[in-house]
C-alpha cells in the first residue's frame, strides 16, 4: 500500500516536472517565433549605433534648368565617446579644438559624455579643408559624415519665392515649405556594430546611401529675374522709395516668368530679419489702390457689354466731373478738352471713366470686376497671397460706382492686376497664375507632376480683347505710357498713379506709382508690371518713373524670351524734347546722291568708290534714332 | 551481489558538464578578458572544478550512502553553523547582494548549498524513521516543518531566495511522496503563497523584482535589465540560433553570462535545438536517478536518491524559468552548465550519492 502510494506520487511529480519542462520549451518557441520580429528590432537598435548621411535636398531650377537653389556638400564630426580611450580624450578635444578654433571645454563635454554617440555641434557643416585636417589626426571614435547644406547663389532675389531652410534643412518659407515632401531626400545612413560598452565589433558596417531630393522647375526665368532685380534696386535707389516691385507673365499660360520685390532678406542668413519683411511677398501680399491701371478693366468691361464706341463716341472733359453733389476731378488740371473714347484710354481721363462706368452700372461693373478675378485669391502656388478689398454691390452708390470705374477706393494684389490685364489681352481667359512648372525626380529621371495652364474662364470674347489691346497699344504710341515705348515692337500698356491710404485718408504726396505693359501688342507673349512705392524727388507720375522701368524689363524680355520685331506697330508721337526714331528707308540700288538726299535725317557715311549703293547697315525699314550714322557700302 | 554504478547518469554528466566548459567560454570570454585579461580564465577555472567534481563523484559513488543516515545529525548541525558563521560580517562575504559566501582565494563555499545536501539527508532519515506517523500532521508533519522553517529563515537572512526556493520545494517533494495527505499541501500551498507576499513586503526590491517580471519594459535599465536582456538574446537567437560562438548579448549587454544566464546565451547561439538537448539532458538525469531510488532496498535510500535527483531537477527548472521570464529573477545557477564552483560540486555530489544508491539495490 505504501509502497504503491510512493510510486503513484514520484509519477505525478515526473508528471509535473515533465510539464514544467514543457512549458519551459513552450516559452522558448513563442520568444523565438512569435517575438522574433519585435525583439530582433530593438536588439539590432540595441546592437547597432547608426550614423544619419542627410540627403541633399532637391535643386530648384529656373525654366532653362539653371540652377537657383542647391545643396553643397559638407561634412559633420561624429564622436563615439566609448571609443575614445580615456586618456585620450583630453588630447583628442584639444586637438579638434583648435582646427574648429572653438572651446576646449564645446568639444570635451561630447567626447566625454555618457552616451553611445554625439554630434559635436560645433562640428557641423564643415568644409573641406578643415574635414581633411581632422581626419588627419587619425583618432579612433572620431566620425566624419558626409552632409549637406542649402545654399542660395542669388541671396535676397528668389528669397521670397524660394524662402529657405532651417539648420536640419527642413523648409520653413516659400516654395522650400511647401513642397518639403518632395525637395528632401531619402537620408542614407552609415551603421556599425558595437558592444554593451560602445566598443566597435568587428563585424562589417553597412552603408546605405543618402538619395537626393527630387528637382523642382519653376517658370522663372533667371535671367529676366537678374533685370528685374537690377531694375528695382535702380529704382529704389534712384528715388528712395518705400518699396518696390515687379511681375512678369506669360499672359497666355499664367506663367509667372519673373517676380521680385524689395526690400527682401538674403536666405542663407535670414535669422537677421524682420518677419515683417520676411512673410510678405509683396507682389503677391501687398494690397493697395491700383489706381489708372485698373482702368483696363473698366474699358474691356465696358467694350464687351457694347456700351461705347471708342472710335466713334465722344467726351468732352473739363476737369471735372459732378457725381451726385460730389466733384471728382481729373489728373489734368483744366481737362482734356474734346476727346474720342479712344482719346479719354489715352490720356487716362478721369471723368470719361467716370461716365464709363455710369454707362456700365455698377452690377454689370462689379461683376466683370469679379469675373477678372479681384476680390478673391489667384490661386498662386505660393504662400502668403492677399484677397483684395471691394465694394459691396449693395452698398455701392453712384460715387463708389465712379471712382471704382477709375481705379479708386477698391484694393487689389498685384499679382491680381496682372493676371486680370493678361485676360483682358490674351483673348479674354482667366488663367491660374503659377510658379512652379514641374517636379522631377533625378533618380529615375521621370516627371513626378507637372503644372499645366489652366483657365478659369472666359471674361470677356477675342474680338474684345483685340480692341482692349489696339487701345492700350495707342496708349503707349500716343498717352501717358509713352515712355514705355519700344522702336520695332508693339508695346500696349497703361500707367498708374495712386495716392496712399492712411487712416481713411488719403496721403499727401505718397503714391504707388505703377505701369503695366505688355508686348507684343498684337500677340503679347509678355505682360510686365511696375510699382514703385513712394519715390521722392519725382514727377509722381506712373508714366515717368514707372513706365521707364517696365521699358527696361520689357527690352530684357525681347532679349531672353527672343521676342521677333515685329511692323505694323503705331507710330509714336513725337512730343518737346523725345528723342526722334524714323524708318529707315531703304537706299540698296540708288545713286550716291539719291541716297544721300533719302537719308537726310540721318548721318551717311560712305565705304567704297563707285556710285550705287549695294549694302546698307544698319538693315532698312527699321526704326533708327534721328542722326544715327548710316554705312552705305558703294560698288 | 555486488551491482555496477548506473552508466547512463554519470554519462550524461559528463557530457553535460563538458557541454557546459564550452558554452562557459563562448559566454565568457569577452568578460574574462576584460576583468583578467585572460579569455579563458572562467574555463580554468570551471576545468578544475569539473576535475575536482569527477574525484567527489569517484569517491561518493564508493562511500555507503547509510553512513550519511547515520552521521545526519552531525551534518546539519555542521549547516547549521556554517549558515550562522557565514551571516557575520567578514567571516561570510557579499555577492550579488547576498552574504552568502565564505570567501576562500578566487574560490567560493555557499552554506546554503551544502544545507540543501544535509537536509536532504536528514529529511531522508526522518522520513525514514517515522513512517508510520507522517498520517499525523502535528506528530509527523511538524516537527519537520519546524526544522525546515528553521534553516529556511537562516538562509533568507543572507539573504538567498534562489536556493531557499529550491531547497524548500525539494523537501516538501520528499514529503509529498511519503504520503501526507494531498489536503495537507494544499495548505501549505496557500500558505506559501501568504509567506512569500509577506517576504516581499518585507524586502522592496524582490517586489521591483515581480514588478520588473510582469512588465520588464517598465524599468528597462534597472529592475527590468536583466530579464530583457535574457529575452534579447533568446529572441533574436530565432529557432536555428545566431550560431556556436556567434551570440552578441555576451558582448556586455547581458551581465556576467557565463552564471545565471548561461541558458540565454545556448538559446541565442544554438537556437531551440540547444533548448531542446539542455531540457532533456535534465529530464534524463532526473528520470534515472528517480529510478534508481525506486529500486533502493531500503526506504532511506528512496527518500534520499529522489531527493538529491529532485534537488537537481527543480534547480535547472527554477532557472531555466527565469531566463525565458516564466518567474521572477530569482538567482539560482544551472546545475553542471553555469559558472560557479560551489555549484558544480554540489550539483556532483549529488550525483555520486545517487550512483553509490544505484549500486547498492
Amino acid at each position: 500500500m505504501f509502497f504503491n502510494d510512493i510510486h503513484t506520487r514520484i509519477r505525478f511529480l515526473l508528471l509535473v516536472v515533465i510539464i514544467i519542462l514543457l512549458m519551459i520549451i513552450g516559452k522558448v518557441f513563442y520568444i523565438q517565433v512569435f517575438s522574433y520580429n519585435k525583439l530582433s528590432k530593438i536588439t539590432e537598435d540595441l546592437w547597432s549605433r547608426q550614423m544619419t548621411i542627410n540627403a541633399p535636398r532637391g535643386d530648384i531650377v529656373d525654366r532653362n534648368g539653371k540652377i537657383l537653389a542647391t545643396s553643397i556638400v559638407t561634412t559633420t564630426i561624429y564622436v563615439v565617446p566609448g571609443q575614445i580611450k580615456k586618456e585620450n580624450k583630453e588630447k583628442v578635444s584639444k586637438d579638434i579644438s583648435e582646427i574648429l578654433n572653438c572651446d576646449y571645454d564645446d568639444v570635451y563635454k561630447y567626447v566625454s559624455k555618457n552616451s553611445s554617440m554625439e554630434i559635436i555641434r560645433k562640428g557641423m557643416d564643415l568644409d573641406s579643408k578643415t574635414a581633411e585636417k581632422i581626419e588627419n589626426l587619425g583618432y579612433d571614435g572620431v566620425y566624419l559624415v558626409v552632409d549637406s547644406k542649402r545654399y542660395y547663389p542669388y541671396g535676397d532675389m528668389l528669397a521670397h519665392i524660394i524662402g529657405f531652410v532651417g539648420s536640419d534643412n527642413q523648409g520653413l518659407s516659400g516654395l522650400e515649405l511647401t513642397y518639403d515632401e518632395y525637395l528632401t531626400g531619402i537620408n542614407g545612413s552609415l551603421k556599425y556594430y558595437s558592444d554593451g560598452k560602445g566598443n566597435k565589433l568587428e563585424v562589417p558596417d553597412s552603408y546605405i546611401a543618402p538619395s537626393k531630393g527630387m528637382t523642382l522647375q519653376l517658370t522663372l526665368d533667371l535671367e529676366l529675374m537678374q533685370a528685374i532685380y537690377n531694375e528695382l534696386n535702380n529704382a529704389v535707389a534712384k528715388y528712395n522709395a518705400d518699396n518696390a516691385l515687379s511681375i512678369v507673365m506669360n499672359p497666355k499660360t499664367g506663367e509667372v516668368l519673373a517676380m521680385g520685390s524689395l526690400p527682401s532678406f538674403n536666405p542663407n542668413e535670414y535669422q537677421k530679419y524682420s518677419e515683417e519683411v520676411i512673410n510678405r511677398n509683396l507682389p503677391i501680399w501687398k494690397t493697395y489702390e491700383p489706381g489708372s491701371t485698373f482702368k483696363i478693366i473698366t474699358l474691356a468691361s465696358s467694350v464687351e457689354e457694347g456700351v461705347v464706341d471708342l472710335f466713334k463716341d465722344t467726351y468732352y472733359d473739363s476737369g471735372a466731373i459732378n457725381v451726385e453733389g460730389s466733384t471728382l476731378h481729373c489728373w489734368k488740371h483744366g481737362g482734356h478738352g474734346a476727346q474720342t473714347y479712344l482719346q479719354v484710354v489715352e490720356n487716362s481721363c478721369n471723368p470719361g471713366f467716370v461716365t464709363l462706368g455710369e454707362k456700365l452700372g455698377k452690377d454689370t461693373l462689379m461683376k466683370y470686376i469679379k469675373n477678372f478675378g479681384f476680390g478673391t485669391k489667384t490661386g498662386i502656388d505660393l504662400n502668403g497671397e492677399g484677397n483684395g478689398i471691394l465694394f459691396n454691390v449693395d452698398k455701392m452708390g453712384p460715387v463708389e460706382l465712379a471712382t471704382t470705374a477709375f481705379g479708386q477706393g477698391i484694393s487689389v494684389t498685384p499679382i491680381q492686376q496682372v493676371t486680370a490685364v493678361s485676360a483682358a489681352i490674351n483673348g479674354g481667359l482667366l488663367n491660374t497664375p503659377y510658379v512652379v512648372s514641374s517636379i522631377i525626380d533625378d533618380n529615375s529621371k521621370s516627371i513626378i507632376y507637372e503644372n499645366k495652364p489652366t483657365a478659369k474662364r472666359e471674361v470677356i470674347s477675342k474680338e474684345t480683347s483685340a480692341i482692349v489691346r489696339f487701345a492700350l497699344e495707342s496708349v503707349v504710341a500716343n498717352g501717358t505710357g509713352r515712355n514705355a515705348y519700344i522702336e520695332n515692337y508693339r508695346v500696349g500698356g497703361k500707367t498708374g498713379t495712386a495716392q496712399k491710404v492712411s487712416n481713411g485718408k488719403y496721403m499727401v504726396g505718397n503714391y504707388i506709382l505703377s505701369f503695366i505693359g505688355f508686348l507684343p501688342a498684337n500677340d503679347p507673349e509678355a505682360v510686365v508690371y511696375v510699382a514703385v512705392d513712394n519715390p521722392k524727388g519725382v514727377t509722381q507720375y506712373g508714366g515717368t518713373v514707372s513706365a521707364p522701368i517696365a521699358r527696361s524689363i520689357m527690352l530684357s524680355a525681347i532679349e531672353t524670351l527672343g521676342i521677333k520685331e515685329q511692323s505694323g506697330g503705331m507710330l509714336k508721337e513725337y512730343q518737346y524734347l523725345d528723342v526722334r526714331y524714323l524708318v529707315l528707308p531703304d537706299v540698296v540700288g540708288m545713286s550716291k546722291e539719291e541716297a544721300t538726299k533719302t537719308l537726310k535725317d540721318f548721318k551717311v557715311k560712305y565705304s567704297g568708290s563707285g556710285n550705287k549703293v549695294t549694302y546698307m547697315s544698319p538693315s532698312p525699314n527699321t526704326f533708327q534714332k534721328v542722326d544715327t550714322t548710316i554705312t552705305l557700302l558703294l560698288n | 551481489m555486488k551491482k555496477s554504478i548506473d552508466k547512463p547518469v554519470l554519462i550524461m554528466v559528463i557530457i553535460l558538464s563538458i557541454f557546459g566548459l564550452i558554452m562557459i567560454y563562448s559566454a565568457s570570454y569577452i568578460w574574462a578578458e576584460y576583468k583578467f585579461n585572460d579569455t579563458l580564465h572562467f574555463v580554468k577555472m570551471q576545468s578544475i572544478f569539473f576535475l575536482i567534481g569527477l574525484a567527489i563523484i569517484y569517491f561518493t559513488s564508493k562511500i555507503d550512502y547509510h553512513l550519511y543516515y547515520k552521521y545526519s545529525n552531525i551534518i546539519l548541525l555542521i549547516c547549521a553553523i556554517l549558515l550562522i558563521l557565514v551571516l557575520i560580517p567578514g567571516i561570510g562575504s557579499v555577492r550579488n547582494g547576498s552574504r552568502s559566501w565564505f570567501g576562500i582565494g578566487p574560490l567560493g563555499i555557499q552554506p546554503s548549498e551544502m544545507a540543501k545536501i544535509g537536509l536532504i539527508i536528514f529529511v531522508a532519515k526522518y522520513l525514514t524513521n517515522n513512517e508510520r506517523i507522517m498520517k499525523s500532521i502535528v506528530h509527523g508533519v511538524l516537527p519537520i516543518l519546524l526544522v525546515i522553517g528553521f534553516f529556511f529563515f537562516i538562509i533568507m537572512l543572507e539573504p538567498d531566495f534562489g536556493t531557499s526556493m529550491v531547497i524548500v520545494c525539494t523537501l516538501i517533494a520528499m514529503i509529498f511522496i511519503s504520503g501526507v495527505k494531498i489536503s495537507f499541501f494544499v495548505k501549505i500551498g496557500l500558505l506559501g503563497i501568504v509567506g512569500i507576499i509577506g517576504i516581499v513586503i518585507a524586502a522592496p526590491y524582490r517586489m521591483m523584482r515581480i514588478i520588473s517580471f510582469l512588465n520588464p519594459w517598465s524599468d528597462p535599465l534597472g529592475s527590468g535589465y536583466q530579464i530583457l536582456q535574457s529575452l534579447y538574446a533568446i529572441g533574436p537567437g530565432g529557432l536555428l540560433g545566431q550560431g556556436f560562438f556567434k551570440s552578441r548579448q555576451k558582448y556586455f549587454y547581458l551581465p556576467e553570462p557565463q552564471t545565471d544566464f548561461i541558458f540565454s546565451i545556448i538559446s541565442e547561439e544554438l537556437g531551440f535545438l540547444g533548448v531542446l538537448i539542455v531540457t532533456c539532458a535534465f529530464f534524463v538525469i532526473f528520470y534515472c536517478g528517480v529510478k534508481d531510488s525506486l529500486k533502493a532496498k531500503d526506504l532511506f535510500g528512496k527518500y534520499l536518491g529522489f531527493g538529491l535527483s529532485f534537488g537537481i531537477v527543480i534547480q535547472a527548472i527554477l532557472n531555466l524559468a527565469v531566463v525565458v521570464g516564466l518567474v521572477p529573477v530569482t538567482g539560482v545557477t544551472l546545475p553542471f552548465l553555469s559558472y560557479g564552483g560551489s555549484s558544480l560540486l554540489v550539483s556532483m555530489l549529488s550525483i555520486g550519492i545517487i550512483l553509490n544508491i544505484s549500486k547498492n539495490n
